[in-house]
């Protein structure tokens, strides 16, 4: 008798899966977006369905899966389980992700169904563009792209007598001793800058140098398998680190890793480097404690003239066996048309991927009205286009290996010769491993 | 005859469930994993080639890894006493009479209602270095996430946390089932109670503080929950430990090979741990 | 040296319960609260908006669902694969029978975590993903409980079950009718701790799950994501919902979990 329901329940709980009859053509896309960004993908969704999606008869999904890394384990869960239908439509995923996404049967390259829609992708800023092509194919959507700014409490600059903005790691440097707050008891109260190099900011850091330079081989892994890194061969990684340990002996510096953002607000810091999908948050913790500024990110040296690259998330397109191709299409040029990039863009502070956008009058007033976005919208127009981030393996452990790599410099009194030299050994090892991974 | 065999058939049925389960989720992902650590494996699962102990030889020369198990080791040498410690003064601070013992008891076994991510999250507001409680209460300003032996005192005080509910449950009925005329015949010959503590009540409760012990080091030695919550490994690999990297590599980066070797590394250090342990235990423990 | 007792003891206890009410207090936060400088232990004005946005934004109702769909389910069939292992390792006497008592006890020393991947690779290959099988799966063998279930049951004496045999009794009830009834303390602390176990899983049902109607609570809790803007509200008003009832039903019933758990099964 037990036996007899325990297997009941046995075969009830290995059922247990989800059925979805559908007249409408659903798209399913899967995203990372929570908070005033999850607001406005459910705003976007729902301005699809009642215009182009009502005419259409398409209906979009927007499904939260966690943050961008979970809805990367998810896919490629699936992807290895060889279940193509459980894959969604769409899937915004973000750098990290690339790697496991770009060579797989499902994938279907963004452009194939722009082209075979006629659509023209000069329509898109060649930088964000530029950052989701493999092998010269636009194979995703950019889609909440950011790069990053220099944020300093204006209050304090002000208090200093600082008339502006730290151009350079040099200027950098002098800035943020001036800044640094000290108690009656020579404890710190206020540190001029606080940041650990991330891997993000690493490659504007290395690749703005002389215009342009490459971390990596095959263009950054936008043409193929990365082999190994090139920063140290080519001598940015020892620039860069030369001028963040003067930065460090300053005093100056404070070595942070997490939550830089409530250190910034709370004026434990005066300036720090963040994306600019953080403004919004940053200006309503900072409420009115002070005045915030921002800046271009700062240069390494007069010759870094690269500027910055376009970081964030895309849009991927899945065949999921659906044949809901042209539909997903559909919702992926109506997110990225002119006007939509603007909604978008005011809710979350990602860039407008469009060019149609910037010339929207509804754009210049909302620039006017915000100063602070019009900074990184034009430092992004100043940049290299062809500065791009690399497309690598173990992103996680490289983040961390750059991160102890360096702390070690700065604490243990390591060259940054020899820490270049580690860093370059330790990542060409996970370079290796994961070809290894590939049969080669 | 036939109803004979169908006797002796019996038991081997009514046992049937728990053996396949044994060996579908244990015994078999154990040799895979033992075989996967001495093979390279594809990203789809695959073993492509054999390579004998290479993938140990490359796992011990990586930094990384000397840091998890330099970590690891580190957390179960503080978790375990401080753990115990503080387990056992709570078992031993409410072992009275009267209603607010009992109320320190309920206090005690409370945090067992609280699930792991409920709890991680909580920690994870509460210690906040700028806008969390703790620091504001203490009048402290302890980087909890970005100083390395914060962080790891963080670690230590969730796994406590996590903890408690249970083991103070177990060590108090421990206590309580020491026979009350033993205790009194000790207090009448005039034993303090460091004294009954140290000559009755430990031998006696022995055994289950042997179990409490073996328990801490399995669960130091894996831990991996709260660091995946918590601190994700930093700040600087400070609190990434050996299932977490196992995670990361085996999982994140689709590195089977090593997520195994990994694996199998733990599983043998854990295991010459609590041999260890039980060495210690025969020696000095007593049963009834 | 009482009160001296009784005041570390409220102390140590005051600590120790502080998490819980902190985040009790929270859950009625608003978001300058949370990223009030300095910080805030109770509310400026409490709101019930954390509470509406935890359900109405997020699919908490469906979590907690799966959760306890999954820890009832995972305790009845794991308290039976038990309860019919030990009962027959208990009073049965057949060949191989040690060994097999052994082989199954083992697997204690192999810690599940440690299989993570072996174990997640078999169920992809299974296609028990997202399923709640799948979910519970690793969870069904407790070989400490089985250990502990024929310590017990090893105290009652083989003559009860003769007799009762000659009687006519069959094997499932006399295990029903006579032997779980004697044992309910043990079984009773077994499958709460059974619940509470698989309830409490995080990492396994992580990876074991994509889409998200399957997530357990453990899981869809950390992914309500809204901690990158310190909007921790709504994450704290589920916390507090998922915490109440285990809370007040482990304070009403006390006495019974004290008293359930005994040491004969941890040795002494």
């Amino acid at each position: 008798m037990i036996i007899l329901i325990s297997l009941t329940t046995v075969l009830f709980a290995a059922g247990q899966r989800e059925i979805k009859p559908d007249p409408v053509r659903t798209v399913t896309w899967w995203h990372p977006n929570s908070g005033l960004a999850g607001q406005a993908t459910q705003a976007m969704v729902q301005a699809f369905n009642s215009t182009v999606g009502a005419e259409k008869n398409i209906r979009v999904e927007a499904v939260y899966q966690g943050k961008a890394n979970d809805v990367l384990t998810k896919a490629k869960a699936i992807l290895q389980s060889d279940s193509r239908r459980d894959l969604p439509d769409l899937a915004q995923l973000d750098g990290a992700a690339v790697l496991d996404i770009r060579d797989v049967d499902a994938l279907i390259p963004m452009e194939d169904l722009a082209l075979s829609d006629g659509y023209d992708l000069d329509a898109i800023l060649e930088a964000a563009r530029l950052s989701v092509t493999y092998k010269d194919k636009m194979i995703a959507m950019p889609f909440n792209s950011s790069t990053i700014l220099l944020y300093y409490n204006k209050t304090a600059f002000d208090q200093g007598g600082i008339a502006r903005a730290p151009r350079t790691l040099d200027e950098l440097a002098v800035t943020a001793q001036a800044l640094v707050q000290k108690d009656a008891r020579g404890n710190v109260i206020r540190s001029g800058f606080a940041n650990v190099p991330t891997t993000y900011e690493l490659i504007a850091w290395l690749g703005q140098q002389n215009h342009l330079s490459y971390i990596t081989d095959q263009e950054n892994g936008h043409a193929g398998n990365p082999t190994r890194v090139l920063f140290h061969e080519n001598g940015t990684m020892v620039n860069f680190l030369t001028k963040w340990k003067a930065l460090y002996d300053t005093g100056a510096l404070e070595n942070l890793t997490s939550d830089r953002n409530g250190a910034f607000a709370s004026g434990r810091t005066a300036m720090i480097v963040a994306s600019t999908s953080n403004l919004t948050t940053i200006l309503s913790m900072v409420g009115d404690r002070f005045e915030v500024g921002v800046a271009n990110f700062p240069m390494v040296d007069e010759h870094a003239t690269g500027g910055v690259n376009v970081g964030g998330g895309a849009i991927w397109a899945f065949d999921n066996g659906s044949g809901n191709r042209d539909a997903a299409w559909e919702f992926v040029k109506f997110a990225s048309s002119g006007e939509q990039q603007l909604a978008w863009h005011i809710a979350t502070g990602y860039f407008p991927i469009h060019r149609d956008t910037y010339s929207l009058p509804a754009f210049e007033e909302h620039i006017a009205k915000n100063p602070l976005f019009k900074v990184a919208i034009d430092q992004l127009m100043q940049s290299n286009p062809q500065l791009q981030g690399i497309w690598v393996p173990s992103a996680y452990q490289i983040y961390y290996a750059f991160q102890t790599g360096i702390l070690k410099m700065l604490t243990e009194n390591r060259s940054p010769e020899e820490t270049s030299r580690a860093l370059e050994a330790e990542i060409n090892g996970y370079f290796a491993e994961y070809l290894r991974m590939q049969g080669q | 005859m036939n109803r004979h065999w169908k006797h002796s058939l019996k038991p081997y049925l009514l046992i049937l469930p728990a053996l396949f389960l044994a060996g579908l989720f244990a015994y078999r992902p154990f040799v895979i994993t033992l075989l996967n650590s001495l093979y390279t494996v594809s990203i789809n699962g695959q073993r492509i080639a054999f390579v004998g102990l290479d993938n140990f030889r490359r796992l011990f020369v990586n930094e990384s890894f000397q840091t998890s198990l330099s970590n690891t080791l580190r957390f179960t040498l503080y978790f375990v006493p401080v753990n115990v410690f503080i387990c056992l003064s709570a078992a031993l601070l409410s072992h009275r009479e009267g209603k607010l013992a009992t109320l320190n008891q309920i206090c005690f076994f409370l945090p067992m209602a609280v699930g792991l991510s409920s709890a991680m999250m909580i920690l994870k507001m509460i210690f906040n270095p700028f806008i969390g409680i703790v620091n504001q209460l203490l009048g402290i300003s302890v980087e909890w996430f970005n100083n390395p032996n914060a962080a790891m005192a963080l670690l230590v005080i969730a796994g406590v946390y996590l903890d408690i509910g249970i083991k103070f449950l177990l060590l108090h009925a421990a206590l309580r089932n020491i026979p009350a005329n033993l205790v009194e015949v000790a207090t009448l010959e005039g034993a303090n109670p460091l004294q009954l503590f140290k000559y009755l009540q430990l031998p006696l409760i022995a055994p289950t503080l042997v179990f409490v012990l073996a328990t801490n080091i399995k669960d130091a030695m894996l831990i991996s929950s709260p660091v995946l919550i918590l601190t994700e490994g930093g700040p600087f690999r400070s609190t990434q430990t050996l299932v977490y990297q196992m995670y990361l590599e085996g999982f994140k980066s689709g590195n089977y090979a090593m997520g195994s070797a990994i694996a199998t590394v733990v599983f043998f250090l854990t295991f010459l741990l609590l041999l260890a342990l039980l060495q210690i235990e025969r020696r000095r423990v007593y049963y009834q | 040296m009482k009160s001296l007792k009784a005041i570390l003891a409220t102390i140590l206890s005051l600590i120790i319960v502080f998490p819980i009410a902190y985040s009790l207090s929270a859950s009625f936060f608003s978001w300058a609260d949370f990223t009030a400088i300095p910080a805030r232990l109770l509310p400026s004005q409490p709101t019930f908006e954390n509470y509406i946005r935890a359900f109405r934004e997020t699919n908490l109702e469906q979590f907690l669902l799966n959760s306890l769909i999954t820890a009832s389910l995972g305790m009845m069939l794991r308290m039976t694969i038990s309860i019919t292992a030990a009962y027959t390792f208990t009073f049965f006497n057949f060949k191989g029978r040690d060994i097999l008592f052994i082989l199954i006890v083992a697997t204690m020393l192999l810690p599940s975590d440690t299989l993570l991947l072996a174990n997640y690779t078999t169920i992809r290959a299974l296609r028990l993903t997202d399923t709640y099988l799948g979910i519970i799966s690793t969870s069904l063998l407790a070989p400490a409980h089985i250990f502990m279930l024929r310590q017990y049951f090893k105290t009652v004496s083989g003559e009860y079950r003769e007799a009762a045999i000659i009687e006519g009794c069959s094997d499932t009830r006399f295990l029903t009718l006579l032997l779980i009834p004697i044992s309910k303390a043990v079984v009773v602390t077994l499958a709460i701790h059974s619940f509470s176990t698989i309830f409490n899983d995080y990492l396994w049902p992580l990876l074991v799950t994509n889409k998200a109607s399957m997530r357990t609570i453990q899981v869809g809790l950390t992914m309500l994501g809204f901690s990158e803007n310190f909007d921790y509200g709504p994450q704290f008003a589920a916390i507090t919902v998922l915490m109440t009832p285990v809370l007040v039903a482990f304070i009403l019933m006390h006495k019974p979990i004290q008293e359930s758990v005994s040491t004969r099964f941890t040795g002494r």
